[in-house]
């Protein structure tokens, strides 16, 4: 297994150098120039002529790509355009809230989920069943912009229990994290339903309940374990996308995150912030998924370190 | 997972959450400060840097200039005590206060402002307000590195600082009033460097406390302050996007003045709890809807004016915007304007029509581009382009994110865009020079590509003008000359809302960014 996760850690490389050139490319060759927005509402070629040959934009994209390439193997992934601050230094500010966000989420979203799932696969056809499925779609169809306002209105300005926006301790987190467990909580929810629905019919449940195991024990241990792999993979790529910043949630509690961050970049343009957000995120996302391929071989020991089953 | 482990994590959950919510009530505000909310946070709080009237607000606490506005819109002393102009108008000496310090501890003298305005204007720097000083005679040669040093800025000795134009410029002191005017210590800015933006030091009644970016930017009060302290510990900037959220914190008395969005303030105007804390200023500024006026179609004057006509103005002002506006004759906002104006194309479909027929115009395609920033400036298009399909015009509308949309109109891309401009400074020749000067088409300013040799003549006479009453008549004549010619339909000058707690005292609000200082305002 170590040998497959350096495998995957070594593959990181190429991936960031392919990722990072693309990135580049694409959002050199989308409309719009961050200088005009540096500059403000009046300011002569001269001094914009002056501001592009600073940024290092007045080379070709390539030459600009190189640039950006050869700062980020000193360790380095230069400055904001706009704030002049250092692109690294804000990302390790942001991501500590990025992560409390997205652990907080699935706190929520995966053991609720889970439950729910069961609970909802073992009950199937019965109003039970009915009644977790119309919430789980709910769930998955309401936007976070809706249930965020609506919980911010009933929790902070109703009730006045929880503080509606900012960064901090686990009451500022409670309002995001709820809001934005609740589309994962809903994928659980239908993942675990179906997944369960699959192994109920396994000759081994049959068997278990035949030998007089208890059934919450056929339950939990029987049925839950061998239904978990697809489980775990949803955990995993939700997990992942969080990781990489919830914009709207970040928007509308006023957190303090990298999906804001990304998101601000990319609206002004600020390529070294775009970077600096995408390689971050592509880090995550392949360390979030190898700790899911390293989860699945822990759960069934079917499944061998190279993914495939025994 | 077994059910007993699932039964446990959920009962430490509620725990969790029922303990937080129990220990909430608390509330952590700091004593003594004023909380402000921000939409963004701001760029940077470098002077030289700084762009956004966001910045510039919350400079203006930590920075002083020679001069600065009152609420009158008057220039009055700041660190300068007085000055003196010379009769031909080129020529300013500045007299300093003594004993003004930064909040380092060490006093300002001269050479502060010589080095300051150097660095604004330096051939390496990145400051893109050089705009504001290269009136100064020998500005230019110096920012394009042909001399070292700048001829017009002398220092005689460490209170006076005398400054040289090339040319008469009238508005001179105003532009001195501006962020990019103010005065820095050279030993901070070089031990900080590019940090110097989210760490600056001034002279001004507040210093920089905390800055958590994205979240919130703490001032507090500068016990070295050389004018009247403030009443107040300092100021909370909190970073709240989004305006429900922020009207939410207001409401629950986290936040002590909100500026009222668009989408609350028929609510707060008629609430018998809220409307007699809400403050209105007439703004200095102008909405537009801006034509192209350098190709086809809209190079002809014609259907400029057909455009006008087509748009009933005054109607979407009562009711689309609610009256939180006034109807805008011509650019200048009328408590900047000594003269009367008319915008000559009032609202009339058959003239409209009759001007589109005439011109052959049916059936063709005008694009016209707006920033999808704002839900109001899309609603704004659809009612535009629903007037001008009534008068036989086809509107394709275009949105484009903001620095796309900004390179497009700059570019000169559309045959119409919506912006509006705010003022640098309150006078009449920062909405004419900038926005009608045929120098300055495109990023410069004159976004419509207008080109008119009188008013370009007649714009530079009031630039230059000594006495007053000749220059509002300079500027009087170009801009009846510009509401003529269309060069923008003029919409309106929007009125600036802000609602406060019933607590706060003395609590104002001003037509332009940098004139609080935040040493009135108390609890």
């Amino acid at each position: 297994m170590k040998a497959y996760a350096l495998k995957k850690i070594a593959l990181l490389f190429p991936l960031l150098f392919g990722i990072t050139l693309i990135t580049f490319v694409l959002t050199k060759a989308l409309p719009g120039d961050p200088v005009y927005s540096m500059v403000g509402e009046r300011a002569s070629p001269q001094v914009i002529e002056k501001i592009r040959k600073q940024i290092g934009s007045d080379k070709g994209v390539i030459r600009q790509y190189v640039g950006y390439a050869s700062l980020l193997l000193t360790g380095e992934m230069g400055r904001s355009y706009y704030s002049n601050r250092k692109v690294m230094d804000e990302i390790i500010a942001k991501f500590p809230n990025t992560l409390k966000l997205a652990v907080g989420a699935m706190c929520i979203a995966v053991p609720l989920g889970i439950f729910l799932g069961m609970t909802s696969a073992i009950n199937r056809n019965r109003a039970l069943d009915r009644m977790i499925s119309v919430f789980s779609i709910t769930g998955l169809s309401i936007p976070v912009f809706w249930s965020g306002l609506v919980l911010m209105l009933i929790f902070s300005l109703r009730l006045k229990l929880l503080p509606p926006s900012g960064t901090g301790d686990i009451r500022y987190l409670l309002l995001p994290a709820v809001t934005l467990s609740l589309p994962a909580l809903a994928s659980v929810v239908r993942v675990t339903r179906v997944s369960v629905l699959e192994i109920i019919e396994m000759p081994f449940i049959r068997t278990a309940r035949a030998k007089g195991i208890k059934e919450r024990s056929v339950t939990t241990v029987h049925m839950l374990k061998n239904a978990l792999i697809p489980v775990i993979t949803v955990i995993g790529l939700e997990f992942g996308s969080y990781l990489s910043g919830a914009v709207l949630t970040e928007t509308i509690f006023g957190w303090d995150g990298i999906g804001r961050f990304m998101m601000e970049g990319i609206t002004k343009r600020d390529y070294p912030v775009i970077m600096g957000c995408i390689i971050v995120s592509t880090v995550v996302f392949v360390l979030v998924n190898l700790l899911v391929d390293v989860i699945y071989i822990c759960v069934d020991p079917r499944v061998r370190a190279d993914g495939t089953e025994r | 997972m077994p059910a007993r482990l699932v039964r446990h994590v959920v009962t430490v959950l509620l725990i969790l959450i029922l303990s937080t919510v129990l220990s909430c009530s608390a509330n952590n505000r700091l004593e003594g400060y004023v909380y402000y909310r921000l939409n963004a946070d701001p760029t940077t709080l470098d002077p030289a840097l700084i762009v956004d009237v966001t910045g510039g607000s919350i400079s203006a606490k930590i920075f002083n200039g020679l001069v600065k506005l009152d609420e009158q819109l008057n220039v009055v002393p700041d660190i300068a005590e007085s000055w003196k102009i010379s009769e031909d108008g080129t020529t300013y000496v500045f007299h300093l206060r003594k004993n003004v310090n930064f909040s380092n501890n060490r006093e300002v003298t001269s050479s502060d402002f010589k080095y300051s305005f150097k660095r604004i204007l330096s051939p390496s720097g990145r400051s893109p307000n050089t705009w504001v000083l290269e009136k100064i005679s020998g500005a230019k040669d110096f920012m394009q590195g042909r001399v070292s040093d700048i001829s017009g800025i002398e220092i005689p000795d460490p209170y006076t600082v005398e400054i040289k134009l090339e040319q008469p410029f009238s508005p001179f002191l105003q532009l001195l009033t501006m962020t990019a005017a103010y005065v820095l210590p050279k030993e901070e800015v070089e031990r900080l460097g590019d940090d110097f933006s989210s760490h600056p030091v001034g002279t001004g009644p507040f210093l920089l406390k905390e800055w958590k970016h994205n979240n919130q930017i703490v001032l507090k009060k500068n016990s070295l302050y050389f004018a009247a302290p403030p009443k107040i510990e300092g100021i909370v900037y909190r970073i709240i996007p989004e305006d429900l959220t922020a009207v939410t914190e207001f409401e629950l008395g986290n936040i002590d003045v909100i500026t009222v969005p668009a989408s609350e303030y028929s609510r707060y105007r008629t609430s018998p709890e809220w409307k007699e804390y809400l403050s209105s200023i007439y703004g200095l500024n102008v909405y537009y809807l801006g034509f192209n006026c350098s190709r086809p179609p809209f190079d002809n004057v014609n259907l400029r004016k057909a455009v006008a006509y087509a748009i009933d103005r005054e109607k979407i002002l009562n009711t689309f915007y609610e009256k939180r506006g006034r109807l805008a004759q011509g650019p200048v906002p009328d408590i900047l304007r000594k003269w009367q104006a008319l915008f000559p194309y009032a609202f009339d479909l058959q003239k409209a029509r009759e001007l589109i027929d005439e011109e052959a115009m049916n059936d063709r395609t005008i694009l016209f581009y707006i920033t999808t920033a704002d839900q109001e400036v899309i609603d704004i298009a659809e009612i535009i382009q629903s007037y001008l399909k009534e008068a036989g015009l086809n509107i394709k509308i275009k949105q484009l994110e903001w620095s796309a949309y900004k390179a497009a109109i700059n570019n000169g891309e559309p045959d119409l865009f919506w912006l509006s401009w705010w003022a640098d400074y309150p006078d009449p020749e920062n909405f004419l020079f900038p926005l009608f000067h045929s120098s300055n088409h495109g990023a410069s300013g004159n976004r419509s590509r207008y080109t008119s040799s009188e008013v370009d003549r007649l714009i530079e006479a009031g630039q230059r003008a000594l006495d007053s009453t000749a220059r509002d008549g300079y500027y009087a004549s170009a801009e009846k000359i510009i509401a003529e010619e269309v060069p923008w339909v003029f919409f309106w000058h929007k009125t600036d809302f802000t609602l406060r707690q019933p607590y706060l005292k003395n609590y104002k609000i001003y037509p332009i960014y940098n004139i609080d200082k935040g040493v009135e305002i108390s609890f």
